[in-house]
């Protein structure tokens, strides 16, 4: 199916942009940036340390664990003074009245930081406590006035699995991958063949390997650069999560919300997806003659519009859009695998997509090796959209 | 492998790029398609190639007892106009990823790669890229490309193009190697003097057509017994003087007691020397025959008239 000289010309293709030291310094920089923002968020963490506030005399607000409240004898701007020298507390609260039946609480601080808005939760408790006492609420009261409505909701459709869910959060995950990798190959697949347009090589290439086994090559070299780049994200994003779990949030690492079954679908769908992508980029990239001058590098961002038509739609999964999308071979590889992130689909479903995905590929792929052979033929002048049209059409590979 | 071309064709748009040429080319042979730009040589070898199929006429390959229209990829080693390798890539890796696409193991590869990168002096650069290269030495490893893998075609379109004449010598030797190995060679190219050393038969053409074609003796003959006689004398002569006594011959003073006579094939070299004697002390007679370069020149002068008759 595949030729030797193809294998060839991909596992070439695929180490020209595979940067062993680049990569590895990339890798080393991420985590390391992770392993920053890790302990700067344990050391500047507020939580942590106890703050003094001075508070006026007849507030009868108790400590806690993070707030110590102070009542002092000495003037308000006495207070002022030793909060702004940095002595003996963090913040001054005060109580102004606006209006008759109105009063406002005042926090003097030296600037914003994130453990006032503890403080203000704090005050808010306090205050509801002083009201309630006022109009003589029991704490019971108090409670049920203050405990939020529940709303739960119940979908009848039983396959669908729920909004905002981890099921929603993996069709995400899967959409961001896809993008990571789409994009990948586009800079590889225009930046590799017109490159080999303007170095003189193609035509010696040509006297060695067919059109198609060149086309198949490239194609095949770009798409396992961008399943790489879209494994290694997948792993970072795996690490972040890792990382925010065990180091920031001080929990043990929980996976079980990862559907295992949905990622072992998203590999054929994905590596599918990018190969059909990749032959399309790959036609387009063949027909420019040089890319300084054509305007059609940016057809290739065509290839984007699945996910982007998939995120649109991806609140209703069972919906006709989704249904279409996810069966539509130019779009299947992005809306199935959301699909079923987010809905329970029987077997055939998902198979029979991706054979109609493989059909795809192997007409794209034609049509890629075609463009090639007949752009090169042209020796310096760039094919019309017309003529890419006709040779898309026509059966003659070579 | 022989090659039998036969009143091929093929037009651009409106451009007629070759109009009805036919050669044959035997095996073991060196070909050379000679010509200005725009000649239809390049046209020739993309056909040759398969990269484009004639409008009409046919090309027959033949080689160990198989018939093709066009040379097959396995038989070819090909250096093309347009030429260039991966620049930010080392000699070795440009050369290996070539060999193998052309199927030779790693092993074989490296091994003929040695040889040739010792022919071309490249021996101790072979890990430095491409583009640290001057653009001779570029060129010599577009040359080792086309024939590492021993094709028993060679196609070298304007092999000496970009070369110092000492590398142009070098290349000379290159083909040479070839064709002692036994390959067959076509190439194109405009340095007749290297052409002269080396082609066993070539072809001239002009806008698209062929007007000579043969051995450098068959073109010699075919474009008119062109001699020239080169005379010193004594005493000094000029250009009137000469003119005066030889009123029917072109002459070239070379200096005040030298100077060329060009003969046609109806004036004898005793008559013209008869005329001479009487008026002149000669020293020294020289007869020389019209080099290829002549010849093309003078054949592509004799082209332009016919097509503005």
């Amino acid at each position: 199916m595949i030729s030797k000289q193809s294998l060839i010309v991909a596992k070439w293709e695929f180490l020209r942009f595979f940067k062993w030291k680049q990569q590895l310094i990339s890798y080393l920089l991420m985590m390391a940036v992770m392993a920053a923002v890790a302990l700067w968020s344990y050391f500047t963490d507020e939580s942590r340390e106890v703050y003094r506030i001075a508070v006026p005399a007849e507030f009868s607000i108790s400590n806690t664990e993070q707030f110590q409240f102070q009542r002092p004898s000495i003037a308000l701007s006495e207070q002022l003074a030793q909060l702004k020298a940095g002595e003996s507390w963090h913040g001054v609260v005060t109580l102004s009245t606006a209006t008759a039946d109105k009063q406002t609480v005042v926090l003097h601080t030296l600037a914003s930081k994130k453990w006032q808005q503890q403080l203000e939760t704090e005050l808010n408790s306090y205050f509801s406590q002083q009201y309630a006492a006022k109009l003589q609420l029991t704490p019971a009261q108090l409670a049920e006035l203050q405990q939020p409505i529940t709303l739960e909701f119940s979908y009848l459709d039983e396959n669908f699995k729920g909004k905002d869910t981890p099921e929603k959060m993996i069709a995400l995950g899967v959409l961001i991958l896809l993008f990571i990798g789409l994009s990948t190959a586009f800079g590889q697949v225009l930046l590799s063949i017109t490159g080999e347009k303007q170095q003189r090589v193609t035509e010696q290439l040509y006297a060695i390997v067919t059109p198609q086994q060149w086309m198949d090559g490239k194609v095949l070299g770009h798409s396992l650069s961008a399943m790489k780049a879209m494994i290694t994200s997948a792993l970072v994003m795996l690490l972040v999560f890792i990382v925010v779990s065990v180091v920031v949030r001080d929990n043990g690492v929980n996976l079980s919300w990862v559907n295992w079954g949905v990622l072992a679908w998203l590999v054929p769908f994905a590596l599918l997806g990018v190969l059909l992508s990749a032959c399309f980029m790959g036609a387009i990239a063949a027909s420019i003659d040089d890319p300084n001058t054509s305007g059609k590098g940016a057809v290739m961002m065509i290839t984007w519009l699945p996910m982007l038509f998939t995120y649109l739609v991806i609140d209703s999964p069972t919906g006709t859009a989704m249904t279409v999308l996810s069966w539509l071979p130019l779009t299947s590889f992005a809306a199935m695998p959301v699909k079923m992130a987010m809905v329970e689909l029987p077997w055939w479903q998902p198979l029979l997509s991706l054979l109609l995905l493989l059909v795809a590929v192997w007409w794209m792929r034609r049509l890629a090796g075609r463009i090639f052979l007949r752009g090169m033929q042209m020796y310096g002048k760039e094919p019309s959209w017309g003529q890419i049209v006709g040779w898309a059409l026509s059966n003659k590979a070579e | 492998m022989q090659l039998i071309v036969t009143a091929i064709s093929k037009d651009y748009g409106d451009i007629a790029a070759v109009r009805q040429v036919s050669f044959q080319i035997n095996s073991g042979d060196i070909f050379a398609l000679l010509g200005p730009n725009g000649a239809g040589k390049s046209s020739i070898i993309r056909m040759l190639v398969g990269m484009t199929r004639p409008d009409s006429g046919s090309i027959l390959v033949s080689h160990q007892h198989e018939h093709y229209d066009h040379v097959p990829r396995r038989l070819l080693g090909y250096l093309p106009e347009d030429r260039g390798l991966y620049p930010d890539k080392s000699i070795e890796k440009n050369l290996l990823y070539l060999a193998q696409l052309h199927g030779l193991s790693k092993q074989k590869a490296l091994q003929e790669m040695a040889h040739w990168l010792e022919v071309f002096e490249l021996t101790d650069r072979r890990q430095e890229d491409l583009k640290q290269l001057s653009k001779g030495n570029q060129q010599k490893v577009q040359l080792i490309a086309a024939v590492l893998h021993q094709p028993a075609l060679v196609i070298l379109d304007e092999p000496f193009s970009g070369l110092d004449p000492i590398n142009q010598e070098k290349v000379v030797g290159f083909l040479k190697a070839l064709k002692a190995r036994g390959m067959t060679v076509i190439l194109s190219a405009h340095q007749m003097a290297m052409v002269e050393k080396l082609a066993d038969h070539m072809l001239l053409m002009a806008q698209g057509k062929a007007i000579l074609a043969g051995t450098l003796a068959d073109i010699q003959q075919q474009a008119g017994p062109q001699r020239q006689m080169v005379l010193s004398c004594a005493g000094p002569v000029t250009a009137e003087q000469l003119q005066q006594w030889l009123p029917e011959l072109e002459i070239e003073l070379l200096n005040s007691n030298r100077f060329a006579l060009k003969l046609t094939a109806t004036q004898s070299v005793s008559g013209t020397l008869k005329q001479l004697v009487n008026q002149l002390e000669l020293t020294q007679v020289e007869m020389q025959t019209a080099d290829l370069h002549q010849l093309y020149l003078m054949a592509m002068a004799q082209h332009q008239l016919r097509e503005q008759a």
